[in-house]
């Protein structure tokens, strides 16, 4: 009986798996993804173009807050130039006359993109967060 | 003799159990394959403009560079205008979770920035940004 007993329990003692090279396997492939995983966290700031097929309403100052950037980086605003650091308090003036109007960023060909993000976050901070983009013919 | 066997006893309970472990390292594999976001960045640095209200997109995955001297970078190369559209294509095609995510030089000309929205646009992407830093 006692010989009938370590029997079984060498047995049991017999059947466990070695984990060690699983663990070895899985350590790797840990590895791996940590080295591969690239925690890119890119911040931006939302866009909405037009389709191009559509017909244009952007010269419709009843539409749409229109802020125009020309060649030369200034920002047009209501047929005046306005400091890109004036832009967020003419677009809060224009939005508070009518909360519903979105903004409108007419682009020239060769202006910069610090100007068009510029205006953009004037206009986001100026709590207008519908904003097209297009370009000038 | 009796000293040995009780060093071979000590051995034995000295091994470690090695499963609470194992259950940790599979747990933090899982998270790592399940987090994996196979970023295609676009192989240039830019100067990027800054944004007071920038915010983190959920899903960027596709990264287009437009330098300051009005080049497209995409995946770590150079591309040109009208090569723009395909490769975009091809890469919404293999990740179509992830949006498009164009990062332009302050110094870059705005009809390459939109050519690049217009691009993204065309390959049936919808989740365009344009990148910024908050200062």
């Amino acid at each position: 009986m006692r010989k009938h007993i370590a029997n079984i329990k060498l047995d049991e003692e017999e059947n466990e798996i070695n984990l060690t090279p699983m663990l070895d396997v899985v350590f790797i492939m840990l590895i791996f993804f940590i080295v591969t995983a690239s925690f890119l966290r890119e911040s931006g700031l939302d866009t909405n173009r037009p389709d191009q097929d559509q017909p244009q309403v952007l010269q419709d100052e009843e539409g749409a807050i229109l802020v125009i950037i020309d060649e030369t980086d200034d920002i047009w605003i209501d047929s005046r130039i306005v400091d890109p650091r004036a832009v967020r308090a003419n677009i809060e003036r224009l939005h508070a006359e009518d909360p519903e109007r979105p903004v409108v960023i007419q682009t020239a060909r060769t202006s910069r993109a610090e100007t068009l993000v510029t205006v953009m976050d004037a206009s986001r901070q100026a709590d207008v967060y519908n904003i097209s983009i297009a370009s000038a013919e | 003799m009796r000293d040995s066997v009780e060093e071979l006893l000590a051995e034995e309970e000295a091994e470690i159990n090695l499963t609470p472990m194992l259950d940790v390292v599979f747990i933090m594999l899982i998270f790592f394959i399940v987090t994996a976001v196979f970023v295609k960045e676009p192989g240039i640095q830019v100067d990027r403009p800054e944004a007071v209200t920038a915010m983190v997109p959920e899903r960027g995955a596709i990264f287009i560079a437009v330098s300051a001297a009005n080049e497209f970078w995409i995946d770590q190369r150079s591309v040109d205008m009208a090569g723009l559209k395909p490769v975009i294509e091809r890469l919404h095609a293999e990740n179509p979770e992830g949006g498009v995510v164009i990062q332009a030089d302050n110094e870059a000309q705005n009809e390459f920035v939109l050519a690049a929205m217009d691009a993204a646009k065309e390959a049936g992407v919808n989740d365009v940004t344009l990148a910024a830093v908050v200062p």
